[in-house]
């Protein structure tokens, strides 16, 4: 199946030229100047992604898979050029202003707009350099076959990705990460919040074991590894020895392919619940207390308070603590994993995405295949993010 | 006039500034960065000899580095070498050998070395370097890196399980291995497993050059550069079905640890005496020795138990060597070969291998040991250095160079992993692995052949 470049810009034309023609033609009635426009545009945007990849997935010999990539690829460029235009014409032929409500400033401005420029130079710098930058340059290793150390790079078009579908088993790496985020999340701020209600009752020395509960948090993952691999270690470790000694038992913490994700979790648990004891602890101190002895008035009680007064008005903090919690669990685990499990667990039971990177990237010097599996990583965390800042973000009340 | 006094004074100012600066670059020593691959007590030792070094030449100055592992050490040398921000020596270990000659960022000691058979008053002397080292490191004739720590894989039994079992010495087969765990497991005070290894590809290839057996083709990548793997042989499935019988029965500690890391568990089961025996890299002998006598038990090291079907070739070597980066100064090129070769000098190679148990690189060192008793006081240390000699140099037992190398170990951890903890059929497991390898190496043939 050949699909030419140019039957390809005319498809991204024709999506451009009906969509922007419906957005102008249901706001102002001139459709056939919004279908010029996004024609134009959705023709550019379909060359955003097949310019530097020179439409190499739609070379004749390349598998349907690479051509499925191609395709959605287009569309992508198609939708990242038509997105910025259909909203700026919705707005500007509406005579919306283009900055929303809620942002408009309350006090003084500038006077010149471009004042803001050297402002934010400082910080435009740093990100262009450390972070924009290396995300290009992550997009163009991930077409390349690259070794760390090696004379020369191969260009391998879209092979880097379309490998993770060969066989399941990407899949399985992507389904244990979600898995052991999951819980490592839920786990970490639903306990973090029962010890700081605990911790906040009015009891004598709070300050002291509150300091103390904070504590696991200030320990390095690298330290906190090595701890709970002394204490895990099947054979020698001081928890199966108890284990042994009162129960008869000895699990498999670290070698047992069912048991080693739980044994990471509750470490990750262990080493990030002091973060979350300590927002909650912040936040609990902000509940007003005449709200809850109002409540307690009406003759509400203990859970039923908690759950109607204290619950809402924490939900700034949990939401907060979500979205950390799930970048912890994604990007910061890889320490704790790697000490506790070196080479990535049992059956390779303790492989996270994040892991699989590192290690591929590290020990193996591949780069490429590196750079495609953090490329789908930073995707999905994107993804998950703006989830939950459409579902969660909403049931946020801030303020009492 | 004005003009006169204004160049004098400008002229005062420039003398004022250049004399000073000019006296102190001459005395400035010269300054030469080592990274070294270890952190423990190991580069605590190697630091210690670097003091020494700069005390008795005060031209130079010796930096040592430390802290990586030999895996994080050749992503950071890559790095480093895309800034141009290399060190003077690096160490790297065995199975970097075919990337860091590939990569170009190192001068063959030869080459740097020329004729000359000293530096700076330091004898070079490599005929004083044992084989096995030797036919690891050179390359027709020539080295391309200069030798220092050298290991072997060798065995270690806790002797108090072994003797209760009603065994004098040591297993030296596979067979005499399941032999002793049938009787060790059935002991009353019996360990919670009869022996155990670092899941490390290394191990695997031990006891593949003990069966005179390939680990790449290509006379093991000496003859040509290696295209493929060959350990998916008799020899290789002979040694997935042994270690997967030890399993099975109970024997075989499986720790789930996998690769460069996998050390510190075996560590624990052996001193913790949950197992009765290890097998284990030479260079923790000290230690494993010491383990011992700490814990009441006596420690006796011994060969690497091989195939009784197909006999015993040799063993291979493992550890590092150090690197010479290309590119320096003359003088820090200068002061480098004479750190490498002042680390490896008859004294400290001694000094090495009495702190760890690596064996002494040099035989003058170990003619020396020998002299002081040192080897019939300690008949531990022994083992490493006697199986290295022991063993008839083929293309299997000096070990395979092959790009991409620790990438491959990989490999073969992962298809031992599976081997231990899923029924897949070990002949299977090793072709898959095999063919993960082969792609590793054409991709690394790729981009690197010249």
């Amino acid at each position: 199946m050949i699909i030419s470049p140019l039957l390809l810009v005319l498809a991204g034309a024709l999506v451009g030229a009906v969509v922007i023609g419906f957005v102008f033609s249901s706001a102002a009635h001139r459709g056939l100047l919004g279908a010029v426009l996004g024609a134009g545009a959705g023709a550019l945007g379909s060359l955003i992604c097949m310019l530097p990849l020179d439409y190499c997935m739609f070379e004749a010999e390349r598998k349907s898979i690479d051509v499925i990539f191609g395709v959605a690829l287009v569309g992508l460029g198609v939708l990242l050029a038509l997105a910025p235009v259909a909203w700026l014409s919705g707005k500007l032929l509406r005579r919306e202003s283009l900055v929303s409500a809620t942002s408009q400033p309350t006090q003084g401005t500038f006077r010149h707009w471009w004042i803001a420029l050297p402002l934010l130079a400082p910080t435009l710098t740093i990100l262009v350099l450390f972070l924009y930058y290396p995300s290009v340059e992550t997009l163009r290793l991930s077409t390349m076959l690259s070794r760390l150390g090696a004379r020369r790079e191969a260009f391998v078009c879209v092979d880097n990705y379309t490998r993770l579908f060969e066989g399941s088993a990407y899949f399985d790496v992507v389904a244990r990460t979600v898995y052991m985020s999951f819980f490592i999340v839920v786990l970490s701020m639903a306990i973090g919040l029962l010890i700081a209600t605990m911790a906040y009752l009015p009891v004598k020395g709070a300050s002291i074991y509150r300091t103390l509960l904070v504590w696991p948090y200030a320990i390095s993952p690298a330290v906190a590894g090595i701890i709970f691999l002394l204490m895990f270690n099947p054979t020698g470790g001081i928890v199966n020895y108890f284990l042994k000694n009162w129960f008869g038992v000895r699990p498999g913490w670290l070698n047992d392919p069912s048991l080693a994700p739980w044994t990471i979790i509750i470490s990750s648990v262990w080493k990030s619940i002091g973060f979350n004891i300590l927002f909650y602890i912040a936040a609990l101190q902000n509940v007003p207390v005449d709200l809850i002895e109002a409540g307690a008035i009406d003759g509400a009680g203990l859970l039923r308070r908690f759950w109607h007064i204290v619950w809402p008005l924490l939900s700034p903090t949990t939401f907060f603590l979500l979205i950390t919690n799930l970048t912890y669990a994604f990007f910061d685990t890889f320490a704790t994993i790697d000490y506790l499990t070196p080479g990535g667990g049992p059956l390779q039971s303790t492989t996270t995405m994040m892991y699989q990177v590192i290690r591929l990237g590290v020990d193996n010097n591949d780069l490429g295949k590196a750079a495609a599996q953090s490329v789908v990583l930073f995707l999905m965390v994107i993804g998950i993010t703006v989830l939950s800042f459409r579902t969660g973000g909403r049931q946020v009340t801030y303020g009492a | 006039m004005k003009k006169v006094i204004f160049a004098m004074v400008m002229m005062a100012l420039v003398l004022a500034l250049a004399a000073p600066s000019g006296a102190i670059q001459a005395q400035d020593p010269v300054k030469i960065e080592v990274w070294i691959a270890f952190s423990d007590y190991r580069l605590d030792w190697v630091k210690e000899v670097a003091e020494e070094f700069n005390a008795m030449f005060p031209q130079y100055q010796v930096n040592i580095v430390g802290g990586m592992s030999y895996e994080e050490m050749f992503a950071q040398v890559s790095v480093a070498a895309e800034q141009n921000a290399l060190p003077g020596v690096i160490h790297f270990n065995e199975a970097s050998t075919q990337d860091a000659r590939d990569s170009g960022n190192f001068k063959p000691i030869a080459q740097a070395l020329g004729d000359r058979t000293e530096v700076n008053g330091l004898a070079i002397d490599f005929d004083d370097i044992i084989e096995p080292t030797t036919a690891y490191y050179t390359l027709d004739g020539n080295w391309t890196s200069f030798p220092w720590n050298t290991s072997s894989a060798i065995w270690f039994s806790n002797m108090n399980f072994v003797n209760a079992a009603g065994f004098d010495t040591p297993p030296a087969t596979w067979a005499d291995v399941d032999e002793y765990c049938a009787g060790i497991m059935a002991l009353d005070n019996a360990p919670e497993y009869c022996w155990t290894f670092p899941n490390y590809g290394w191990f695997f290839e031990q006891w593949l050059a003990q069966q005179d057996a390939l680990f790449v083709n290509n006379d093991n990548g000496r003859a040509d550069r290696a295209t493929e793997v060959a350990f998916n042989s008799d020899a290789g499935l002979a040694i997935f079905n042994w270690l997967n019988d030890q399993y099975d029965k109970g024997y075989l500690y499986y720790s789930g640890a996998q690769g460069g890391d996998s050390w510190g568990t075996v560590d624990q089961a052996y001193q913790t005496q949950s197992v009765a025996m290890a097998a284990y890299s030479s260079s923790d002998t000290t230690l494993y020795t010491r383990m011992g006598e700490e814990n009441g038990f006596t420690t006796v090291a011994s060969f690497l138990p091989y195939n009784q079907e197909t006999g015993w070739t040799g063993n291979l070597i493992g550890g590092g060597s150090l690197w010479l980066v290309d590119g320096l100064t003359p003088e820090v090129e200068e002061g480098a070969l004479t750190f490498m070769i002042f680390l490896s000098n008859t004294e400290h190679a001694a000094a090495w291998h009495q702190l760890t148990g690596y064996v002494a690189v040099r035989e003058s060192a170990n003619q020396m040991l020998e002299e002081e008793g040192w080897f019939a006081e300690n008949p531990n240390q022994t083992v490493a250095m006697q199986q290295l000699v022991q063993s008839t140099v083929t293309p299997a037992t000096s070990g395979a160079l092959v790009g991409g190398f620790p990438a491959i170990r990989n490999a073969v951890t992962g298809a031992t992993d599976r081997l231990f903890l899923t029924d897949e059929d070990p002949a299977g497991l090793l072709d898959k692995a095999a063919s993960e390898a082969n792609v590793i190496i054409e991709e690394y043939n790729l981009l690197n052949a010249p």
